[in-house]
């Protein structure tokens, strides 16, 4: 029954607390500075007017009921809306300070500093070795490239379980490794922000509990944004949480970001009645 | 496996350990200042208080923030009430303990004979041990030692009688008496945190047994206390 506690003798308690506090204000550096983003699919208006910050190598997630936006707001950050025909972006998406709509910045650049992974596994039919291997040999990163896969793979949390079986299928792997693998795959040629949407919403409870410590381990290294249907994996994982709504208007639904806050106020005490009623499961 | 979850446990655990070691210092300090009467010592048990409070603040908050985050279940879930309820107990000793810190400066200058202060001193050092087996056996998961504190509340009980019945003694000299009066509080403050001790071992049999019962029923003694 005992369990080891992992306090190291020359700290105490109060230190560690401490370090594990998500940074106030004053200490976050800012990744994305978004203003005004209003988002429209033809006359259909997804999201209007959100204003938000993403701090480097903290975890933002992005909560609300189905339909309010959350995909389309992770997809203006790295421009794979330009890739949906018929959405217009207004307003502005700052990434360290530079526009990432202004004319001349080149959107494969802005997917290869800024990866993405989607709700659905989806890697390619081929190696497990390959798919990791597609990034870096597409941008020409061809040194050590062994050595590159195995740095991804390992992050990931999935080299132990691969490395006898690389040149296998990555369709034999089950489906909480395939989303690994795409992780993987997304943090081989070294992004420095990693969109996930909906990463987990495909995977029993074990797999998903991987993810999920893999994601506080990233964090060191990367910014993350995760959209998520289940609030309790927002409330564990992140240290930021925005929550998005819809507002209703005369036959017109639109997404708005109700409130934005550490995770800890907005399960704990939430400003707005339209979060304390998402969260407590009153709504949606 | 839910590292970050599985590691501020350990961390809330840690403070709770933490804050037990804290009321060890303030008892042992309000037990000194009572026996030497030592005045500034008894305002330094006094101020000490702020940092057992810092330590239950802490703790009360991060159990907040688990349960709102983590929706801890099964053995974790125990750890965690048990967690809070210690807290709150040994926040209780701390205050006991600043009770008789104060009573202590408030002591006439009368010679009662050493009779009490070897009562307190026994009443004392048996708390002292209770605390130390309470922590103890909650952090090794030892329902052994957390059910041996009943027998040890017992001694202390029964030194509280003593004690309170060499106040009866004292006679009816006005300074006596006040003296009496105050010896009363401070003899139940000891005894008051030995139930706590002992309240401590029923949190440890909770976590292991998954069920909550009493060791002793105040309302239900015990033959042997009736
Ligand atoms: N490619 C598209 N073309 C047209 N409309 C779209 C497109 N993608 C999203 N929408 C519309 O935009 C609105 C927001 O959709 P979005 O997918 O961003 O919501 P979501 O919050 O991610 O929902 P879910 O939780 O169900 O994934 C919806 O009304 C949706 O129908
Ligand atoms: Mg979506």
């Amino acid at each position: 029954m005992a369990r080891d506690v992992t306090i190291p003798v020359d700290v105490g308690p109060a230190e560690i607390a401490q370090e594990r506090k998500a940074p106030t204000p004053a200490q976050r550096d800012v990744v994305f500075d978004i203003d005004g983003l209003t988002v429209s699919y033809g006359s259909t208006t997804a999201i209007s007017r959100v204003d938000l910050d993403v701090y480097r190598n903290l975890i933002t997630a992005v909560i609300g009921p189905s339909g309010c936006g959350k995909s389309t707001f992770i997809r203006c950050l790295n421009r794979m809306n330009d890739l949906v025909p018929g959405a217009r972006i207004d307003g502005q998406v700052l990434y360290r300070g530079q526009d990432l709509y202004a004319d001349g910045v080149d959107p494969v650049e802005v997917r290869r500093r800024i990866g993405m992974v989607f709700q659905r596994a989806n890697p390619f039919p081929k190696s497990i070795y390959d798919n990791v291997a597609w990034g870096p040999r597409v941008l020409g990163m061809k040194k050590d490239l062994d050595g590159r896969i195995e740095r991804a793979l390992t992050d990931a949390a999935l080299w132990d379980e691969v490395k006898d079986r690389l040149k296998k299928s990555a369709l034999s792997l089950s489906g909480g490794q395939q989303q690994r693998l795409c992780i993987a795959r997304a943090i081989a040629i070294e992004p420095e922000v990693l969109l996930l949407d909906e990463p987990a919403s495909a995977l029993d409870p074990i797999a998903t509990s991987a993810i999920e410590d893999l994601m506080h381990e990233l964090k060191k290294e990367y910014t993350l944004v995760i959209v998520t249907h289940n609030m309790q994996q927002a409330a564990r994982v992140a240290d930021l949480t925005a929550f998005f709504s819809l507002e209703v208007g005369e036959s017109k639904r639109t997404g708005v970001l109700v409130e934005y806050d550490t995770t800890d106020k907005i399960f704990t005490n939430p400003s707005d009645q339209r979060t304390e009623d998402y969260v407590t499961g009153r709504f949606g | 496996m839910r590292t970050t979850f599985q590691d501020e446990l350990a961390l809330l655990e840690a403070t709770l350990q933490e804050e037990g070691a804290l009321v060890l210092r303030a008892l042992r300090g309000a037990i000194n200042a009572l026996e030497q009467r030592d005045e500034e010592l008894a305002d330094e048990v006094i101020a000490f208080d702020d940092d057992v409070d810092e330590r239950y603040v802490r703790i009360e908050e991060g159990i907040q923030l688990l349960l709102a985050r983590q929706t801890p279940v099964a053995t974790d879930l125990r750890l965690v009430l048990a967690i809070l309820h210690i807290n709150l107990h040994l926040e209780r000793m701390a205050d006991y303990c600043v009770t008789i810190a104060k009573l202590s400066k408030l002591v006439p200058e009368v010679d009662p004979g050493p009779r009490f202060v070897e009562g307190f001193e026994e009443m004392g050092s048996r708390c002292e041990e209770m605390i130390r087996i309470a922590l103890d056996s909650f952090g090794n998961r030892d329902l052994e030692g957390a059910e041996s504190l009943v027998d040890l509340d017992e001694l202390v009980d029964r030194a509280n009688r003593r004690v309170v019945a060499r106040i009866l003694e004292l006679g009816g000299d006005p300074e006596m008496r006040e003296y009496g009066l105050r010896m009363v509080v401070v003899s139940r403050a000891l005894e008051r945190i030995g139930d706590h001790a002992v309240d401590i071992g029923e949190q440890t049999a909770y976590l292991l047994a998954a069920e909550f019962r009493e060791f002793t029923d105040a309302s239900h003694p015990s033959p042997r206390e009736a």
